[in-house]
């Protein structure tokens, strides 16, 4: 019998003009790993929340969901499956750790001895005992979400659901939650079903992988069988691993590699010729400096230490450049000063040519700066998106008649005509990066400012927002931004730095770049290092396997 | 933030002392008061301080206050005694005059200080309000009368006897009629 | 560990009921006794504990707020309070007296002792310990609160990333005073939005948390160990002792308009010891484990 069985699920949401979820049906086993990805949008978390049905939204429903054999409504222990939503901060729920983790078990009704027993038991097998009594406003993102999960755990589910958890976090304390996970199905055999697109590294862990597409079901299949189920041109190949794409592409009939290590193996068996590498793509670059910082000093109080040590940079107009760094290395804080948030307390910075202390008042950031901050929703003051971005056009003077005709036009070039009269925060955090974008770029910016854009976002809005960069670049605007991801800025970026220590360590383009590192470099570069070092994107490996085969 | 407590005290106090002001007598000096003679033709009247009053409530009183140095066997504080009236004495002229004639113990509050405009006799024979219970205190009677206002408003006549009583309950026990109210 | 925390450990880690139990008598009896070796004994009781809970440094610091505060409320009360057989001179037609003085004195011994038990408790009884007692008899409040604290400092982030994000884009940036209202309007507006959100997604996690059951229970990290037992019987012995001697009157004792001899009948000896050890206690625990350490990390 399996854990989870849904038969026949369709869902419509009250004003929905389409079913969310069309003709589900999907069996969990017991002590399965089945991680659920698609695009955002095609219904999973609705999926998701209909399965803990004190989390179920309200609409039209039809179809039947089985636990255990039994109907879902005859199950009456909250605590049987736990769910871990999206944000690790909304989910917290009071202000000490130790009190978060007893939540649970205080609402079941279990007497303090006992709960002092399962919360320090938990405690450990999460190594939260370092952390136990502090306040939870204290702890990181990552600690949070470990936090939320070990909240759930306590209450010894038999089904773990989370909704996308790693989405908030940066990719060494994703890798961590990731971890956790793979922890409770090995060693506790608890069954788990993750909605994730972090396919990288969940694929190599995971026993199913269901796919959605438009609230159906695409493909239910092994990690190893996904790559091949796939059609071509189908989006979702972009979210898969690189070894797996590469697999694909090369048309092998061996098994589908998931890892760098199989990645690199099959690329071994196939043949490759070192002569085959890349050639090194020169770089240009205009000669009008529009970002130059030399040697900034700042640290936000005067007891505390300093987050910038003398950091220096030029960006050149027309240039997409891409600063990496650790977490909390104070790549944001970077941003902020350039931005005018925050003042450097020694230094120079020049924006396009002029001391930035010379802008007084809103000057900045009238059609010369604009600067988008890592939470979109903080762009978002009003009741719907159009509101918001005729606000800026307002403050800009512009008459009315022509506000309509350009919100018209950044909507269509941004994909979000559709989206105009919803509110900001009804939409999926894509949605909402792709409206907070066309706000901050009405005020038509010469420099643009991006803190980690690619969080939180899928595949194909990753595409879409390289694709608007390059864009934005041919228009003549410098992009400045700050991420984690390696991919994206090994594709997008004319050149990278390194932030370490506060300063920046190194900017070269790319290539150059993450050949001469070994661990900090993408998953396509680490599996082809050994034979192309300048090989960086899956798509420059792929060409360089394409070329072997014709040498 | 302890600094700015310590120096708003010290302002209040240092105010205090200057509206007060800072007349300073010995204890000799203050006790060497003129009294003038009387003669047959001179002005007077009569004034005694009694605290009887206090022995129906004696259960009341304060314990350190339970011995005969504090509380006289008859309640006599002061007999009736004769004194020079002066132009435009008042009850308080007298009985402050009397007390230090006899080196009788008295605080007072100041006219400025107290809400009823007059001077106010908070003990006597350090027996002080509130010595004897709630309701006690200092009231005063002229030729039998309690007066409706202070004893440093009530400008007194040839030959009008004054009568200092302590009283355990508002007056009453000393026969006047008013209600609530404290009035000596 | 930090040497301030660490030396919090030893009376600190009693049951907040004790605690509280104990701060309270001392408050209480050190408030509204008037004799003076009580005083004495809580003003000591108070100054040691104190010097056990923080640093030389902050001692000496605290000097320069008590001994002044000691000689303001010591000349004050003479000023204006005039009882006492003993004259000492006459301001302005009142006697300032010897017993006044006296009085002053014990005032100030009385506010600086009360004082110092305060700053000790204000040191031991932390947030958490008195939400615990808060939350026995008011368990929904005190979840409430808890939420609260919780939620405050999300908001107050959340609300300045907003107005930041809003300055970054040069909307009502300037300094004037109607773009300044304006700016504030804008944000508090989005802050609502925000709350609700927030406190949606919230609510959906305690509900999937069970939330909402009957027979919810209160869990806390204290527990009512047996040396808390033992502390809270000898703490209340030693206060019914203080507190039935004072009531019936051993210690008896006044300063207007006389003096009075201090009492030293055997029942008041004996009401002055056992007060005298309920206001060092604290001390005396801290202090048997600063030579318990002592001793094993001399024998390490």
């Amino acid at each position: 019998m399996a854990l989870l069985q849904v038969e026949d699920l369709s869902f419509r949401y009250p004003n929905g003009a389409q079913n969310a979820l069309d003709h589900i049906d999907l069996q969990v086993e017991r002590g399965e790993f089945m991680v659920l990805c698609g695009p955002s949008g095609c219904g999973k978390t609705t999926l998701l929340r209909l399965l803990k049905q004190e989390l179920a939204p309200a609409g039209e429903r039809s179809g039947q969901i089985f636990y255990e054999g039994a109907p879902q409504s005859r199950l009456h222990n909250a605590g049987a499956i736990g769910f871990v939503q999206q944000n690790p901060e909304s989910q917290i729920v009071t202000d000490k750790v130790w009190h978060e983790l007893a939540f649970g078990l205080e609402n079941m009704g279990v007497p303090t001895e006992v709960i002092r027993r399962r919360v320090g038991e938990m405690a450990s097998f999460f190594g939260i005992q370092g952390w136990f009594r502090q306040k939870t406003d204290t702890l990181s993102g990552g600690q949070k979400q470990l936090l939320n999960l070990a909240a759930v755990m306590v209450m010894q589910p038999n089904l773990l659901i989370l909704d996308e958890p790693t989405v908030q976090l940066d990719p060494i304390a994703a890798a961590d939650f990731i971890s956790t996970l793979q922890k409770l199905n090995r060693e506790l055999g608890l069954t788990i079903l993750l909605a994730e697109h972090r396919l990288e590294e969940v694929l190599p862990i995971a026993d199913r992988v269901l796919l959605m597409k438009n609230g159906s079901v695409q493909l239910c299949e092994t990690p190893r069988k996904i790559g091949a189920a796939l059609k071509a041109n189908d989006p979702m190949l972009f979210a898969l691993p690189c070894a797996v794409r590469l697999w694909r592409e090369l048309g092998a009939a061996d098994d589908c590699p998931l890892t760098v290590r199989e990645g690199r193996d099959f690329l071994v068996r196939h043949d490759p010729k070192p002569a085959a590498a890349p050639p090194e793509a020169p770089y240009r670059h205009e000669e009008e400096a529009t970002i130059s910082l030399s040697n900034v000093w700042f640290r936000y109080e005067k007891e505390l230490p300093d987050i910038l040590r003398g950091s220096s940079l030029t960006v050149f107009r027309k240039e997409v450049f891409c600063i990496l760094g650790g977490n909390g290395a104070g790549k944001t804080t970077l941003l902020h000063v350039i931005a005018g948030l925050d003042k450097a307390y020694r230094g120079k910075i020049k924006i396009g040519g002029k001391p930035l202390e010379n802008y007084k008042g809103s000057a900045l950031y009238r059609q010369n700066l604009a600067f988008l901050p890592q939470d979109p929703q903080t762009v978002f003051v009003k009741d719907t998106v159009r509101a918001d971005l005729s606000e800026i056009l307002e403050v800009m003077e512009l008459p009315r008649f022509e506000r309509e005709e350009k919100i018209k036009r950044i909507a269509e070039k941004l994909g979000i005509t559709r989206l105009l009269d919803r509110h900001p925060y009804d939409l999926s955090g894509g949605e909402q990066q792709s409206c907070a974008l066309a706000k901050v770029l009405l005020s038509e910016p010469k420099i643009l400012l991006l803190d980690e854009p690619t969080k939180g976002l899928d595949a194909g809005a990753k595409r879409s927002l390289q694709k608007l960069l390059r864009e934005l670049k041919t228009d003549g605007i410098t992009v400045l931004l700050v991420t984690h991801d390696l991919e994206f800025a090994a594709e997008t970026a004319d050149r990278c730095g390194l932030f370490f220590d506060g300063e920046i360590l190194s900017a070269d383009p790319p290539q150059k770049f993450f050949a001469e590192n070994s661990f900090y470099t993408t998953a396509a570069n680490r599996i082809a290092r050994g034979l192309w070092k300048n090989a960086v994107t899956c798509e420059q490996v792929l060409a360089c396997c394409k070329a072997s085969e014709m040498l | 933030m302890k600094k700015n407590i310590l120096a708003v005290c010290g302002i209040a106090l240092i105010l205090a002392i200057l509206i007060n002001g800072t007349q300073v007598q010995s204890v000799s000096e203050y006790y060497l008061t003129h009294i003038d003679d009387l003669t047959p033709e001179s002005e007077r009247v009569t004034i005694s301080i009694r605290c009887d009053a206090i022995f129906p409530h004696y259960d009341e009183l304060d314990p350190a206050l339970r011995s005969e140095e504090f509380l006289p066997p008859d309640g006599v504080i002061l007999p009736p005694t004769e004194y020079r009236l002066r132009e435009g004495d008042t009850v308080f002229d007298i009985l402050n005059r009397a007390v230090r004639q006899n080196h009788i113990q008295m605080e007072f509050q100041g006219a400025e200080e107290s809400p009823f405009g007059s001077v106010y006799i908070k003990g006597i024979h350090y027996l002080y309000e509130f010595s004897c219970g709630p309701l006690s205190g200092w009231v005063y009677r002229v030729d039998g009368a309690f007066p409706h206002y202070g004893c440093s408003r009530y400008t007194l006549r040839d030959g009008q006897v004054i009568e200092w009583l302590y009283t355990c309950d508002l007056g009453q026990d000393a026969g006047a009629k008013w209600i609530g109210g404290r009035e000596n | 560990m930090d040497r301030r925390s660490g030396k919090l450990k030893a009376f600190g880690s009693y049951h907040p009921t004790v605690l509280m139990i104990y701060f309270l008598s001392i408050l209480l009896i050190a408030a509204f006794l008037s004799n003076p070796v009580l005083q004495t004994e809580a003003l000591l009781g108070g100054i040691l504990f104190c010097a056990t809970l923080q640093r030389r440094g902050d001692g000496l610091r605290d000097l320069g707020f008590y001994l002044p505060l000691f000689l303001m409320v010591a000349v004050t009360n003479p000023i204006f309070s005039h009882n006492g057989v003993t004259p000492l001179f006459f301001l302005n037609g009142n006697p300032v007296t010897l017993e006044a003085v006296f009085y002053g004195i014990a005032l100030a011994v009385t506010v600086i002792g009360v004082l110092l038990w305060c700053k000790c408790y204000s040191r031991i009884m932390t947030e958490d310990k008195f939400l615990y007692l808060f939350g026995r008899a008011a368990p929904k409040l005190s979840l409430t609160l808890s939420m609260a604290l919780r939620f405050i400092p999300v908001f107050l982030r959340q609300s300045r990333r907003v107005s930041r994000a809003q300055k970054a884009m040069g909307l009502y940036a300037g300094k004037s005073i109607p773009d300044r209202v304006k700016n504030r309007l804008r944000v508090m507006t989005a802050m609502i939005s925000w709350s609700l959100e927030h406190a949606m997604e919230t609510s959906a996690s305690m509900k999937a948390r069970g939330y909402g059951n009957k027979g919810r229970t209160n869990f806390s990290l204290f527990r009512f160990r047996a040396s808390d037992g033992a502390l809270l019987a000898v703490l209340l012995l030693l206060l019914a002792v203080s507190a039935v001697g004072a009531a019936v009157g051993v210690t008896a004792f006044s300063y207007y308009p006389k003096v009075s001899v201090i009492p030293l009948s055997p029942d008041a000896l004996t009401v002055y010891a056992a007060f005298g050890i309920l206001s060092l206690l604290p001390s005396i625990i801290e202090g048997k484990e600063a030579v318990v350490w002592r001793f094993y990390r001399s024998r390490i």
